[in-house]
């Protein structure tokens, strides 16, 4: 097994990775395992899951009714994520639809999986060929087939449970089994699809990243509902466990170390990048490939930062697509008070989701959607409606209690289109602890998503009318799903894409741009098994590529 | 009860066989045979003859040996007992078969360690060997691979001065059924004290590592574990449960209300107990529940009656610097055992109150079972409990961390005593430490003996008796 050297604190690795998320750390932890000296620069702390627990547990209970699922996680002041209670205008927004575009991701070893719902749809065979199917969008340089082995590679490695019953699948394209079968449903779910199934919703068992037994070191779901933002057990997949996994292998990961500089030569390969530690004090890991992981907000922000004689506008950014595009599955929320009891909130934080108005002919006219049954405990919001109501003693209890069982939410993500006008820039004024800038990000949902959010409320008033709902609500403000997509994207030419089909960069034959950056497609799913298929893909690719040198 | 670690700086069981003689060719019938195959589930010769298949390891296959212990001395590997006549037990007569299971003496007549529990397996009877080695010569795959080979430096290369512990030692003597119990009684006697091997485990052991004789079942130190006492005494044994009790733990690993195998016992009830007839496990209950009890005096309660659900959680928020015992416990432990410590209502996840490991006079199970976790299959249904020792994919915890959350349970839920930071990292080291400690006291004993067997040897000689 090959080492990674150390001189002077400067480090020589084959294959140096920045960011330690769950991509990154599936790099790692697969070239690792084959020998390779693996290198991880990783911009955040190591955490202790046991503060984050604790700092949640503490909240205000405005914090926590409010979803600040951010806020726990202890920051490096040199390395920011964005806050929002308060916000600290890490990223700022503008555009239309700025305002909708309040991302949450983690700057910490193991990545922003650590506090996600641990959702893991595959896109459908036809996602990703939207431009020629319904004449809308992009199509992938890379067909459902070739990208189907990798998403039962990444199931496996995230330990996915899924409903083996293709009727149940969304797609139900799959070479393999998941490797357990679905969580089982509680209350809610079977209510659900008792009332919405039989006027197609088709409302689904949502694959996840957990089961409910053990899965090699991971204890098996106990069911309490804290998903978002830690699971206090381990037992809900982490980018940490890739991590630890990776580590045993040998791979090396460094902490607080922000990678801020690429250094190319006359081939346009990448020979190093640099990166400064917690004293500002600048370091340089040389390797033989360098793949950048940091998602899709940093990892365009770096490659941007990184501009160097070679490439005036930025890493990879020859097509001048670096930090365009920029997706998420912006989406809105429906509630109401059902005229039966639904007890939202028993087992994980996503249970089932209407997968019906996932695909139709209607796609090459306005956006698709899909409508999770939130599964988060109504007791926040019952509770503060109780207060508000002025309530007290038994009523209050009395009130909390029904609000709890009969309060719906529905959770609805829409599929905007990629926009190169959607765009991540670097800030002019605002800069980070090491004086890097920061980001700045324009945001349209555009008038595809739009049509299709008038869409989606028709289909929300039928859904309440099967309820006979009281309090029934749709949010007008969009709100931002953490799907983040695009900015580096992929495509068949380097003249209007940043990577190919491997997440390879077309400017630098060495340098891998692997995750949701390179999506060119949202669809309505969330996309994080998709981003960890392509870190396989990717991966594969490089250790090719280091046999063959 | 498995890879025992008084012995675990010594190679196990069945060496390698010179191939000159084949085994006489014998027919068995499916019966013997499927006698053999229970036989072999009672004795567990699975846990340490096969190897356990990590995530991404190649498997070496049922009983090809090759579990490492990993020591200071270098890792230590049990052996194939696989039908194979190259790497196995293929060539071994029924008689040369018999010797090695009770005697310790393998084929090339070199004995082995007693970390395989041939004092145990000494009083089997001719119709469980023979099953056994039925089951072994023609059920078992014969696998032709070599275990790796086991390189202990001097002096625990010298097996011969096994010779005169075992003439010490070893009773061959066959159980004698007590005619004053039941049937039913003298079936658990027996598997007790053969199969089941418990005193391997259960019982103390004296200066030369035999087991006590004087109070057997009393318990011993198990690497970083102990293995309790399972006598009758109502304190500091099991007296306080009832035989349906003992019966359940054996074959679930798990009493709501009085405790949970975890570690090596985890291990016996995965692959032993729980894959036995249940008749022939409430007859080792109604053994073991007979068990002269044994008490120390220094015990005032039993293990499982300790602690009540506890309320810290009211204090706990209001505190802007909370002990790190509670904070870690609330942050670690609290989604699944309770913030009340109650476990939950069905018993799946245990009450920490009312539980032996919480409970016991030696704070070691809870140490280790916070470092190691719990992992436990029985039929389909797989038990675990993530540890928290180094690269956990919860949260590794420090020495000082695991000190003071076990001391938080300590007092929140058990005797009320403290954890310290030493006790962990010795816990942690487990085995190694163990076996350096036995390193140092077996050379002794080693040298005594090899002392003790000259004079031995001369003596017999001169007075013209035979050689054992
Ligand atoms: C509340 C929430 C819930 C979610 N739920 C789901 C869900 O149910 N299903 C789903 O599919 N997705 C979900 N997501 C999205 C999912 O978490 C992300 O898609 C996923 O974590 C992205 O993985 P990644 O490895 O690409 O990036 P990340 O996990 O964000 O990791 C990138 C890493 O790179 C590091 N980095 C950044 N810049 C630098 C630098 N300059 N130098 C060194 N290191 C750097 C960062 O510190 C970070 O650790 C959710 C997200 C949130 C916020
Ligand atoms: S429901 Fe609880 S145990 Fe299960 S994954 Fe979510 S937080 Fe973890």
């Amino acid at each position: 097994m090959n080492q990674v050297s150390f001189n002077n604190g400067d480090a020589d690795a084959d294959v140096v990775i920045v960011g330690s998320g769950v991509v990154g750390a599936l790099i790692a932890d697969q070239l690792a395992g084959e020998g390779h000296s693996v290198l991880v620069l990783e911009a955040g702390p190591r955490l202790d899951r046991a503060d984050v627990v604790e700092n949640w547990r503490n909240f205000s209970f405005e914090r926590r009714a409010g979803n600040d699922f951010q806020g726990p996680y202890p920051q490096s002041p040199l390395a920011t994520a964005p806050l929002y209670w308060p916000a600290n205008d890490y990223i700022e927004l503008s555009g239309p639809d700025g305002k909708g575009f309040k991302q949450g991701y983690i700057r910490a070893v193991g990545g922003t999986t650590w506090h996600w719902a641990a959702s893991c749809w595959r896109h459908l065979p036809v996602d990703l060929k939207m431009k020629s199917t319904y004449g809308v969008g992009r199509d992938w340089p890379i067909g459902y087939d070739e990208l189907e082995p990798y998403y039962c590679r990444a199931e496996e490695a995230m330990g996915v449970s899924g409903p083996n019953d293709p009727a149940q699948q969304s797609p139900s394209d799959r070479s393999k089994p998941y490797p357990a079968d679905m969580i089982p449903w509680g209350n809610g779910d079977e209510v659900f699809a008792q009332v919405v199934n039989p006027h197609g919703y088709n409302l689904v068992p949502i694959p996840q990243g957990r089961m409910v037994k053990p899965w090699q070191d991971r204890p098996a779901c106990c069911g309490n509902n804290n998903c978002q933002p830690i699971c206090p057990i381990g037992a809900m997949y982490n980018g940490i466990h890739s991590v630890e996994a990776a580590e045993r292998k040998g791979a090396h990961i460094l902490a607080e170390s922000v990678v801020y500089k690429i250094d190319t030569d006359e081939n346009n390969r990448v020979i190093a990048v640099h990166w400064y530690d917690t004293n500002k004090v600048s370091h340089k890991a040389t390797g033989k490939t360098f793949v950048i992981a940091c998602n899709s907000i940093e990892t365009p922000r770096l490659l941007l930062l990184a501009a160097n004689e070679r490439n005036p506008n930025g890493i990879a950014n020859s097509s001048d697509q670096v930090g365009r595009n920029m997706l998420d599955h912006s989406g809105f929320h429906c509630t109401f008070l059902a005229d039966r009891p639904i007890w939202l909130g028993r087992g994980p934080a996503q249970s089932s989701c209407m997968v019906g108005p996932r695909d139709g002919p209607f796609r090459s006219e306005y956006s698709a959607n899909k409508i999770i049954l939130n599964n988060i405990s109504q007791i926040h919001t019952a509770t503060k409606k109780a207060l508000a109501m002025g309530l007290v003693g038994e009523e209050l209890d009395t009130e909390i209690r029904r609000r709890a069982a009969y309060g719906v939410d529905l959770s609805i993500s829409l599929e905007p289109l990629p926009d190169p006008n959607n765009r991540l820039t670097l800030s002019k004024t605002r800069r980070d602890g090491h004086g890097l800038a920061c980001p700045d990000i324009r945001y349209e949902l555009g008038a595809y998503a739009r049509k299709g959010y008038d869409k989606a409320c028709e289909q929300l008033e039928h859904i309440g009318k099967l309820f006979n709902a009281e309090e029934f609500h749709i949010t007008t403000d969009l709100n931002a799903n953490n799907h983040i997509m695009g900015g580096v994207i992929m495509g068949a030419s380097s003249k209007d894409s940043v990577v190919d089909g491997n997440c390879r960069s077309f400017d630098h034959a060495n340098l891998w741009l692997p995750g949701g950056g390179a999506i060119p497609s949202a669809s309505v799913v969330n996309s994080t098994l998709t981003m960890a298929a392509l870190g396989i893909k990717a991966a594969d690719a490089i250790s090719r590529e280091l046999a063959a040198a | 009860m498995r890879k025992s670690s008084f012995f675990a700086f010594a190679a196990l069981a069945l060496g390698f066989a010179n191939a000159d003689a084949q085994p006489s060719a014998q027919k068995f019938s499916a019966k013997e045979i499927e006698q053999g195959r229970y036989v072999a589930i009672a004795g567990d010769c699975a846990a340490c003859h096969t190897a356990p298949v990590h995530p991404g390891e190649k498997p070496s296959g049922e009983m090809a040996g090759g579990y490492p212990i990993n020591s200071p001395l270098g890792a230590i590997y049990s052996s194939n007992i696989t039908p194979s006549s190259r790497y196995g037990i293929g060539a071994y007569s029924e008689a040369e078969f018999a010797r090695a299971v009770r005697s310790g003496i393998r084929r090339d007549g070199a004995p082995l360690y007693p970390a395989m529990p041939y004092p145990s397996y000494a009083k089997l009877t001719d119709a469980d060997i023979h099953a056994l080695y039925a089951y072994f010569m023609t059920a078992v795959k014969p696998i032709d691979s070599a275990a790796p080979t086991t390189n202990l430096p001097f002096p625990f290369n010298i097996r011969t001065s096994m010779r005169i512990w075992n003439a010490m030692f070893v009773d061959e003597q066959k159980i004698a059924a007590d005619p004053a119990r039941s049937a039913q009684w003298n079936r658990g006697r027996y598997l007790s004290e053969t199969l089941g091997h418990c005193s391997t485990c259960h019982s103390p052991r004296g200066l030369m590592m035999q087991e006590s004789k004087s109070a057997p079942l009393s318990g011993g130190p198990l690497g970083s574990w102990f293995a309790p006492n399972i006598t009758s005494d109502k304190v500091s044994g099991i007296g306080g449960w009832s035989r349906e009790e003992i019966a359940r733990y054996l074959s679930t690993g798990s009493v709501p209300g009085k405790g949970q195998a975890a570690g090596e016992m985890a291990e016996a009830v995965t692959h032993s107990f729980s894959r036995m007839n249940p008749a022939d496990v409430q007859a080792i209950a109604e053994y073991i529940a007979t068990v002269p009890a044994v008490r120390d005096d220094s015990d005032k309660q039993a293990a499982y009656s300790f602690g009540h659900s506890a309320n810290f959680e009211t204090a706990l928020r209001g505190d802007s610097k909370p002990a790190l015992g509670s904070k870690l416990y609330s942050g670690l432990c609290a989604a699944c055992h309770g913030r009340n410590g109650d476990g939950s209502p069905d018993g799946t996840i245990p009450s920490l109150h009312h539980n032996s490991t919480v409970g016991a006079s030696r704070s070691d199970n809870l140490v280790s079972v916070i470092l190691h976790g719990v992992d436990r299959t029985v039929g389909d249904r797989h038990v675990l409990m993530p540890g928290f020792g180094e690269a956990s994919f919860v949260q590794s915890l420090t020495n000082a961390q695991i000190a003071d959350l076990a001391t938080f349970v300590r007092q929140t839920f058990g005797p009320g005593d403290s954890v310290t930071e030493k006790q962990v990292a010795v816990a942690r080291t487990g085995s190694s430490f163990s076996i350096i400690l036995l390193v140092v006291r077996s050379a002794m004993v080693l040298g005594a003996l090899l002392l003790a067997g000259i004079a031995f040897w001369r003596l017999r000689r001169t007075s013209g008796g035979k050689t054992a």
